[in-house]
């Protein structure tokens, strides 16, 4: 299945994946991903999101299939110049680290010997964190936190963001600012964005959707024509209904009763 | 370079230009006689550089594994990387080898130290990688089986050569002398250098290994390379005086809180750290009961866990 509308920058064939000898978990998977795009990630736990994002930034490889990026494998890269290139952030963030927020942020650069255009100060400011380059990550709100690992992402340069579960832990208010942060990034600097999340009424502000069920794609394409209630159904296992009330107040409305 | 970094240095060189003037005899180096000479440059200079050396390697390995195993309790000696120098060491000494010289108990213990670090690796290894909580917990399990071991032979050694291996294991650094000088200088300077130059490789590892290959690093290749350049120090550090315990663990953490976390920085003010409260800790071992000697670790320990207990009341030092 394609979400081509722009020049494609991932593009995997066929791919597939199992962790044990005995399981197939991603098996024969296809999708692209264009310029520019902000595709959201849906599906239940255990799905297969995180798996499909973990090969798509080159951490896992698939065992069958190919994976390019822009055009040329992962293995025809070398791992400095891929990660200028591709950038991932997983979902569970340590904050004992031992970094400032600067010096975190700084580390966008390793892939560089000659820093390019915009500089720590420039990211920090971008996610609005200019005023904390001398704090630790534990001193930070949940959604400061995000916006400091963005910005190291902002700064390593990448076209392309694989985001695990961003969203995770955070209240609606943090939830819509750091949507909005990378709408604004990806309009600014024509990034694209994969983001796996679970808020389906988060989904349907985004562009794309791609759903996933047992590592398998069972919709893919604008939100409205996906999140149907029978995709909604095979993905999640509940039944529910797209109520609008307006152009932007579409919800989720589950009949599931608890 | 960094201006703490700067006076981790002078201060550095200022403890080791002090270590070698005192002692029961104070050296007036610009009134050199005969006697004094011969003080300074057969005993005092070889001996302060070697716990100078030692020091190094120790603060350095230190910061290393503390970031690498993302563990801040790690330090040179959890690897079991000195407890099988010690007991092969423990094997010259009590046995009576000496097939070659001054050197029979280095060697032995630098050996020792390397096939150690060899089987800590092969156990660490598994699906292609070196994973940190396996070679954390081979360390630990091959440190319990050679200290089981040693302690068997000890007891059923004689009290001479009893007395002797006990001294090499607590640390001695009275036998210092140039002759070993040139290989253990060579080995600490290249695991010194190497895991500087991984510094930003291993800023990206206490990340995870996830941002660390998502910045350009292969994480287990780096983590190989970092764990062979600590294997080295410490098997270096090991065969030049024994055993020097609390450096590895402490000096990383007092030297963060000044200087910061950034392994760029921490691992080259982490090996002058080192040095410099090695060389003050021998300093002391061998002035505060003339003509006896203390046993260096013991005053390093004496020195910095309370040090250590001051820095661990205040917020989160483990982690900065």
């Amino acid at each position: 299945m394609s979400l081509l509308a722009n020049p494609a920058i991932l593009e995997a064939k066929g791919i597939s994946f199992s962790y044990g000898k005995d399981s197939d978990f991603i098996e024969n998977l296809s999708f692209t991903i264009g310029e520019g795009e902000f595709i959201g990630l849906l599906g239940a736990n255990g799905s297969g999101k995180s798996t499909i994002l973990k090969l798509g930034s080159g951490i896992l490889k698939p065992q069958s299939g190919e994976l390019t990026l822009w055009g040329k494998t992962f293995r025809s890269y070398k791992d400095r110049d891929r990660a200028k290139l591709i950038s991932y952030l997983p979902q569970a963030l340590d904050l004992s680290i031992p970094f400032t927020i600067r010096e975190l942020v700084g580390m966008g650069l390793y892939p560089y010997d000659t820093p390019p255009l915009i500089g720590i100060d420039d990211a920090l400011d971008m996610v609005g964190l200019g005023h904390r380059g001398g704090s630790h990550l534990s001193d930070l709100s949940g959604g400061e936190r995000r916006r400091a690992f963005i910005a190291m992402t902002l700064l390593q340069g990448a076209g392309l963001l694989l985001l695990d579960e961003p969203l995770a832990n955070l209240d609606i208010k943090y939830q819509i600012e750091l949507v909005r942060l990378l709408m604004r990034l990806r309009d600014e600097r024509n990034i694209s964005v994969v983001m796996a999340l679970h808020d389906i009424n988060i989904a349907l502000r985004f562009e794309k959707v791609m759903v996933i069920k047992s590592g398998r794609i069972v919709g893919i394409g604008g939100p409205s024509s996906v999140l149907t209630v029978p995709v909604i159904s095979e993905a999640f296992g509940v039944s529910g209904e797209i109520k609008n009330a307006g152009k932007r107040d579409a919800y989720i409305c589950f009949e599931e009763n608890y | 370079m960094n201006a703490r970094m700067v006076i981790i240095v002078l201060v550095a060189v200022t403890i080791f230009c002090f270590s070698v003037v005192v002692g029961p005899h104070i050296i007036n180096p610009f009134a050199l006689d005969e006697t004094s000479k011969e003080i300074l440059f057969s005993i005092r200079v070889p001996r302060s550089i070697v716990a100078v050396l030692m020091g190094m390697a120790l603060g350095a390995s230190g910061a290393v594994l503390q970031g690498m195993l993302r563990n801040p309790l790690a330090d040179p000696y959890i690897l079991g990387i000195s407890s099988g120098a010690s007991l092969a060491a423990a094997c010259g000494i009590l046995g009576g080898f000496s097939f070659l010289g001054t050197f029979t108990v280095p060697v032995l213990s630098f050996t020792g130290a390397v096939i150690t670090g060899g089987m800590v690796g092969i156990i660490g290894w598994k699906r292609g990688g070196l994973w940190p909580e396996r070679l954390l917990l081979a360390g630990v399990g091959l440190s319990f089986l050679f200290s089981a071991l040693l302690m068997l032979l000890m007891s059923l050694s004689s009290d001479d050569g009893l007395r002797k291996a006990m001294l090499w294991i607590f640390g001695d650094l009275s036998m210092s002398d140039w002759s070993k000088m040139p290989y253990g200088c060579f080995l600490i300077a290249i695991g010194i250098l190497v895991a500087t130059m991984r510094a930003k490789a291993l800023n990206a590892l206490i990340l995870g290994d996830e941002f660390a290959h998502s910045l350009g690093f292969a994480p287990h290749r780096e983590r190989a390379l970092l764990f062979i350049s600590v294997a080295l120090m410490t098997a270096a550090s090991v065969s030049l005086g024994g055993m020097i315990g609390f450096i590895g663990l402490l000096v990383p953490h007092i030297v963060r809180s000044f200087i910061g976390s950034d392994s760029r920085v921490l691992i080259p003010a982490s090996a002058f750290g080192g040095g410099a409260l090695l060389c003050i800790a021998d300093l002391i071992s061998r002035t505060v009961m003339p003509p006896m000697e203390l046993p260096a670790g013991v005053v390093t320990a004496i020195i910095g866990a309370p040090y250590f207990l001051y820095l661990l009341g205040r917020k989160n030092v483990l982690t900065r």
